[in-house]
């Protein structure tokens, strides 16, 4: 198991910071990616947050009130280790399957 | 999976001009069988702002909800029209129509979950549905009104003042017509002249809920902050005395800005329309 | 160190000792996966090293969207394993600059499609600064890249670019087959004086294997050169990467019709190990070269010349080449289909077996 964390992304437009409204999930929670992860609200807008993967919730940062600047930690999740990136998906080492049989008369000269 | 078909869905234009409305069809996974639902953003929102980055989409299709989504003009991906009757709400009314059904919506037909048109609106986008809930009650099957308002902020406008600042950075006197600036200006996509056009038609055709009342269920929703929304009792009293089922819903801690993402809100409301 | 083995120079190539034999503790083995073997290197080279340092989009918050590089900021710090902007021409640029300064820079870019963009700093900085200094400004990067198909991504982010490399005057080319083989050979490459271009086979990252750390081979071998990783008599399967692990099977399955396949790693792809090719196909008299990247103009070209060079005399047929096919390489969904699979190494081998002289 690897703890990966993500921090409050940049929500565009030249904003340094967000208020947390409401957490959508808690510690312990096994999350999918793009399920909303939190409620927060900018100078500009309010916004739901999606989950940029899946894994269990490890901690979660800030309640609501609490003011997070964009780049601070928000979330960590605790995934596999045969988890794959950000694309693609883990191939997975299968016993050879054939159509083709070989044939051949070796003469060993 | 959700299918999506964006761009241009209206095929058809009323009064001869096209709106450039900017209209996107969302198709769910699985679809629950249900009537399709559109969403009408606020002032200086759109629909990505108010529906898709807030969760609301997202929720919807999760639900089984076909959603039909619209830029209001100047505002998100529609365009901005030069002329002022682009702007008029009883314009935008009728090019609404036609999108629902362009979209697919047909009117009310008893037994069928599939006929007829949900309508959820925030803001500006529930005086919208207020008033296509009164005068389309053939095709509006239930309405659920966010942040809802007896009269409309931008009614007061103080459009004289709002021209000079722009012009030569004059302040504005008047605080209200000072904040609602302020919003449109924080949005680079907002196009500030179109949004203005959109305030003068507003001052030509001013919200007046008793005028005409929708008689089909209702939610009035808002944040027991929302200052804004502080004449809600008195639109659901106008609905009810009118005959209409009125549900209302205070969301505790929200205001007029942040009451838009409120899980609780969406849940109300999905349930609220999921009959 | 000397700067001995620069262009194909395969036989000096092999006097090469490995700094990784001559100071790693005694008996570390372990089984890990590939990207945990990568790590380790990393890690071991950034601290015997102070001048290393490890950078790339992603690779230091993170720790790479392949988790290569993860924890090696917060042990090593920000100054030395650290975020780019999304800028390939950037990323190897700096290196550049680095690398002149003195530094031993070993960037990564994300994934093989992405360094087009960092091509001209590539071919024309980095492979050239060496010759064009007459030696006293040397490269020594060791550029990462998560290379080939195999993991079902979308386009450009699945490509074979050895052949395109390996062209390139300058630079040094290598690809490691499984874990003992990406761990040493990255400890090898990161101290090189020139530059490395190391290809990673990212559909073999998360399967484990055996590392010694202590030894680079069993008996006692260096990371220099190619590595016969399943000894045969009737033919050779050539191959490299994320390849090598499919001839093996192959190889297995060849067995079972009586056929005796060897399986030679190349893991160099440049300098080509020509020596070691020449060793192998004298015995089985019989040669397939396997790689994804396209037919025309590929390294399997530059193989085959190699092994009929040295035995045309006692070859028993042509040398076959199974590879991918003359096309972009495709996106996830189409990659079964263009990527060799065992039936079309099975059909590769049929050929040289049955083929006649006429």
């Amino acid at each position: 198991m690897a703890e990966i964390s993500f921090p409050l992304p940049d929500l565009g437009e030249g904003l340094i910071e967000a208020t947390v409204l409401e957490w959508l999930v808690s510690p312990g929670d096994q999350v999918e990616r793009n399920q909303p992860l939190v409620e927060v609200e900018t100078t500009k807008s309010a916004v739901e947050l999606p989950s940029p993967q899946a894994g269990k919730v490890v901690r979660t940062y800030g309640g609501p009130g609490d003011t997070i600047n964009v780049g601070e930690p928000l979330i960590v999740f605790e995934v596999p280790d045969n988890t794959a990136g950000i694309v693609g998906t883990v191939p997975q080492d299968e016993a050879p399957k054939r159509r083709v049989r070989l044939s051949a008369v070796l003469d060993e000269d | 999976m959700s299918g999506r078909h964006t761009g241009e869905q209206h095929s058809h234009t009323v009064e001869g001009t096209d709106p450039q409305l900017y209209v996107a069809v969302h198709e769910p996974g699985t679809d629950a069988g249900l009537r399709p639902v559109m969403l009408l953003h606020g002032f200086s929102s759109s629909a990505k702002l108010n529906w898709e980055d807030t969760g609301w989409l997202a929720a919807l299709l999760e639900a089984g909800r076909r959603v039909i989504t619209v830029d209001l003009p100047g505002h998100g991906r529609s365009g901005a029209p030069e002329d002022m009757d682009s702007y008029a709400p009883s314009r935008i009314r009728a090019d609404l129509l036609q999108i629902a059904f362009d979209a697919g919506a047909r009117p009310l037909r008893d037994g069928d979950p599939a006929s007829g048109l949900d309508l959820i609106g925030y803001s500006l986008g529930s005086r919208l549905a207020w008033e296509f809930g009164a005068t389309q009650h053939e095709l509006v099957h239930r309405l659920v009104l966010g942040g809802p308002n007896t009269a409309d902020p931008l009614a007061e406008f103080d459009l004289v003042a709002a021209q000079r600042y722009l012009a030569d950075g004059t302040p504005i006197a008047d605080e209200s017509t000072a904040g609602l600036l302020k919003m449109a200006q924080l949005l680079p996509s907002n196009n500030i002249f179109s949004l203005l056009s959109l305030v003068e038609a507003i001052k030509g055709e001013p919200f007046d809920p008793a005028e005409a009342v929708p008689r089909m269920p209702m939610l009035l929703v808002a944040g027991d902050k929302d200052e804004r929304a502080a004449s809600m009792p008195e639109l659901a009293a106008l609905g009810a005395k009118a005959g209409a089922m009125v549900e209302q819903v205070l969301l505790p801690g929200r205001n007029h800005t942040n009451a838009v993402t409120s899980r609780a809100f969406k849940q109300e409301a999905i349930s609220f329309l999921a009959v | 160190m000397s700067n001995s083995i620069l262009e194909g120079e395969s036989a000096g190539f092999r006097q090469a000792q490995s700094p990784a034999q001559a100071q790693s503790p005694a008996s570390t083995t372990a089984v890990m996966s590939m990207q945990q073997a990568l790590n380790l290197a990393l890690d071991e080279v950034l601290a015997e090293n102070p001048r290393t340092l490890v950078f790339g989009e992603d690779c230091g918050r993170l720790g790479g969207v392949f988790r290569i590089t993860d924890g090696l900021q917060a042990k090593h710090g920000e100054q030395r394993v650290f975020d780019t902007p999304l800028a390939e021409s950037g990323i190897l640029g700096m290196s550049v600059g680095l690398a002149m300064a003195g530094f031993h820079p070993i960037p990564e870019v994300q994934f093989d499609g992405f360094a087009y963009p960092a091509i001209n700093q590539i071919v024309c900085q980095i492979a050239r600064m060496n010759y064009r200094s007459r030696g006293t400004l040397p490269m020594p990067i060791t550029l990462r890249v998560p290379s080939f198909g195999g993991i079902r991504a979308p386009e450009h982010h699945g490509e074979s670019l050895e052949a395109l490399f390996a062209h390139v005057p300058g630079l040094k080319v290598v690809s490691p087959s499984n874990p003992h083989e990406a761990y040493h050979l990255l400890k090898y490459a990161a101290t090189r004086p020139d530059p490395v271009i190391f290809l990673e086979p990212k559909s073999r990252y998360w399967q484990k294997g055996e590392v010694d750390a202590a030894r680079h081979d069993a008996d006692g071998g260096s990371p220099t050169g190619a590595k016969v990783m399943r000894a045969g008599r009737h033919v050779t399967l050539v191959a490299w990467g994320a390849m090598v692990a499919r001839c093996l099977q192959v190889a297995g399955l060849a067995a079972e019709d009586g056929i005796d396949v060897e399986v030679l790693d190349l893991r160099w792809l440049k300098p080509i190990d020509a020596e070691a090719l020449a060793a192998s196909v004298r015995k089985t008299r019989r040669a397939v070269v396997v790689h994804e990247a396209p037919l025309t103009s590929g390294l399997g070209a530059e193989v085959a010349q190699l092994i009929t060079q040295a035995c045309f005399d006692t070859l028993k047929a042509p040398v076959e080449r199974v590879t991918g096919f003359d096309v972009p390489y495709p996106s996830g969904d189409l990659e079964d289909e263009y990527i060799p699979n065992i039936d079309r190494i099975l059909f590769g081998i049929q050929r040289v077996l049955e083929y006649k002289r006429g």
